[in-house]
């Protein structure tokens, strides 16, 4: 027989599988990319300097860094145990029950469609000045967040590979870009060490809740990096190994950008930061980069903005996904591309959610920089800072069941000092929502922020106990993500299959 | 020993395939990870490995007479102790599809020609007869339009059907109730091993649209 199949060449198993798996870079690489590293620079930054008044940014996302790396390390060992691992509704079904998981899935589509729907409304207001600038039309900001809005719902159904090499090209582009800027502002004439930047006691005060909640928002994207868990070459090493440098260069990043920002800037720092908004980081280094590095460095935010957006739906449609697997949402959400691998109704659904924003925001005439871009990335930030914390207390729970599966520095040491810390940030959040969000103390949304998360995990829960009484076998698969089966009743076990 | 049946992986590349103009309807990735199931079916459907829980369990280790589904079981002997989702996983990599488009080839139902971009040269492996490429696709649906049974090799093909996403093309034209018929069938009239298969196949493809590699 003149046939030779390719596979006879005994290529062992394992070292294929290896093959095909991630290292380290490339879970790196799309953490960072999630996090979308100028927009939060150019972006949150001055934003949180004119709203709290302090210029304690770089400490903050140090401090935060420290708190979430505390996390990571009970985080990435559950994710070793159990199904759809990128979900943190998975890891509070498992550890605290399935009907505060469903909770938990409510508020996590509500915090992540409230970054998506706030990274249009700043890509629209941050554009619509900069084409002005450019081409000298005057084109109103909706348009423009319409047109980002188009773009990221084809590229939704589109081939995913595609958007994986688009972030990756413009996230090395950013990263080199806030790199040289932050190095520009050292050698601007104003440029003095700005010590009260780098002073852990400026993380108490009444802004300090402010300060903590965007730097936890400009590391958003981090939890990201277990959804790999199950396709990395060594499961143990690579995913806890990209989340802690991912962490570490995001942390270093930001820092290091803040603080030259908040130095070059002088005493003056906070009221320039009101006055200027995102163009501050951009005008201190314009000093001694010239316009050129300027129009570039406004691209890039654009495009960052792009990203950011582009990550968060894949991430909103494909817990719409293995919601819909699972059958807690209906079964249309389970469904794909099959041309492409895209969960198509989780993006459909995200893309006309995403619309009804812009079309809201732009006939009521709403604010899209401080009520969308602003407000709703603040909200994002304290649903997700709620989900972490909520997260962590789930993993000591879960492996308090199971001490035999992690050593107790993992399972227990770890995962409490983070639930502590977590818990003190979120009360300092809570309690200082007014300056969080900049409105008045009185002002209706310092209460109904927190109390549309309440009852959205309210809700979860009442979903997940008609599910009980209903349908027993949804009920049981929640949290199994994509190994419950559309076809049959039986689920898998959440421990890896063949693992 | 019975013969092993008509090449189950075979009929689902056919039905991956548009029939007009013989495009893929399934991502490579989806693909393979169906593919890789459907020859693990292959030596289920021929007594030659049980599934048990999690993991294959050998029954028979004599040589299949085809040679794609006799490579695959020489594989597995050799490394018997592997996971189902391990073995489509690897299988779905590029083993499957290559041993199924060689297969095809030989009986001449494709054509694997080089076509050149501008971004490098790709092999493509498409159905040389759209009516003969479109029969498989058309026994499921048939069967689920007149709520007919299916025999075990064919019910094996709709599930794997279903769980690479492909009923959206294969059954776009069959109702719920025909649907709904194909699934009972599969929940009741199909042995466990290869239930537990096709749930295997089913996740696979589902944890790689989740982990963006689908």
């Amino acid at each position: 027989m003149p046939y030779t199949p390719a596979a006879a060449a005994p290529l062992h198993v394992s070292a294929a599988l290896a093959r095909d798996r991630l290292g380290v870079a490339a879970v790196v690489f799309f953490v960072m990319s999630a996090a979308a590293p100028l927009t939060v620079v150019a972006g949150v930054v001055p934003t949180g300097l004119a709203v709290t008044g302090l210029t304690a940014m770089p400490i903050a996302f140090l401090a935060v860094a420290l708190v979430l790396a505390v996390f990571s390390v009970g985080y990435v060992a559950m994710a070793r145990h159990i199904a759809n691992a990128g979900a943190f509704y998975a890891y509070i079904a498992r550890g605290l029950g399935r009907p505060l998981g469903v909770g938990a899935a409510w508020v996590a589509l509500a915090a992540y469609n409230s970054f998506q729907v706030a990274a249009y409304g700043g890509f629209g207001a941050i554009a619509a000045p900069l084409l002005a600038g450019w081409t000298g039309a005057e084109l109103p900001w909706w348009l423009i967040a319409l047109v980002a809005w188009a773009l990221t719902a084809v590229l939704g159904v589109r081939d995913v590979a595609v958007n994986g090499r688009v972030l990756a090209t413009l996230l090395v582009a950013e990263v080199v870009l806030v790199v040289v800027f932050g190095a520009a502002d050292l050698t601007t004439a104003g440029f003095r060490p700005a010590p009260a930047a780098l002073d852990p006691a400026q993380l108490t005060g009444a802004g300090a809740g402010a300060l903590l909640v965007m730097a936890v928002t400009g590391f958003v994207g981090f939890e990201q990096s277990v959804v790999f868990s199950e396709e990395s070459r060594d499961p143990r090493r690579t995913v806890p190994r990209a989340t802690y440098v991912a962490i570490a260069l995001i942390a270093g990043l930001y820092a290091f950008a803040s603080w030259a920002m908040v130095s070059a800037a002088g005493t003056g720092a906070v009221a320039r930061a009101a006055a200027e908004g995102p163009e501050l980081f951009f005008v201190l280094a314009a000093d001694r980069l010239g316009t050129v590095a300027v129009h570039l460095g406004h691209a890039l935010f654009l495009t960052s903005l792009i990203a950011a957006m582009i990550s968060f739906h894949n991430i909103i449609s494909r817990y719409a996904f293995a919601l819909g697997r699972e059958g807690v949402l209906p079964r249309a959400f389970g469904r794909t591309v099959p041309a492409t691998g895209a969960p198509k109704n989780g993006s459909l659904v995200q893309s006309a959610f995403g619309l009804a924003v812009i079309v809201a925001y732009a006939v009521l005439g709403g604010d899209p920089l401080v009520q969308l871009f602003f407000w709703g990335g603040t909200a994002g930030g304290l649903g997700v800072l709620l989900l972490i914390t909520v997260t962590s207390a789930a993993v000591i729970a879960y492996f308090a069941r199971r001490a035999r599966l992690e050593n107790v520095w993992r399972r227990l040491l770890a995962p409490s000092a983070a639930t502590v810390l977590l818990a003190g940030m979120t009360t300092l959040t809570i309690r200082h929502l007014a300056t969080v969000l900049g409105v008045a103390p009185t002002s209706p949304l310092t209460w109904a922020l927190p109390g549309a998360y309440l009852m959205l995990t309210g809700l979860g829960v009442a979903w997940a106990l008609t599910l009980r009484r209903t349908r027993p076998a949804v009920y049981e698969g929640i949290g199994r993500g994509a190994r419950s089966s559309r076809i049959f009743t039986f689920g898998f076990d959440a421990t890896g299959a063949g693992r | 020993m019975p013969p092993i049946p008509a090449p189950l992986a075979d009929d689902l590349f056919l039905a991956a395939h548009d029939s007009v103009h013989g495009r893929c309807l399934l991502s490579p990735a989806i693909l393979g990870l169906g593919l890789g199931g459907a020859v693990l079916a292959e030596l289920v459907l021929g007594q030659r490995l049980d599934v048990r829980g999690d993991h294959l369990a050998l029954l028979d280790d004599r040589p299949t007479g085809d040679v794609a589904s006799a490579a695959v079981l020489g594989h597995i002997i050799r490394d018997a102790d592997r996971g189902v989702r391990d073995w489509i996983a690897y299988l779905g990599g590029g083993i499957a599809p290559d041993l199924v488009g060689r297969r095809l080839a030989r009986t001449g139902q494709v054509r694997r020609l080089a076509r050149r971009s501008f971004f490098g040269t790709k092999l493509i492996t498409e159905p040389v007869d759209s009516v003969a490429s479109g029969r498989p696709g058309t026994r499921v649906r048939v069967a689920a339009e007149r709520r007919e049974p299916l025999p075990r090799t064919d019910l094996t093909l709709a599930g794997l059907i279903f769980a690479t996403g492909l009923d959206q093309y294969a059954l776009a034209t069959v109702g719920t109730a025909g649907r709904k018929h194909l699934l009972d069938l599969l929940r009741r009239r199909l042995p466990e091993p290869l239930q537990r298969l096709l749930g295997h196949a089913e996740a696979a493809v589902g944890e790689a649209v989740l982990a963006r590699r689908a």
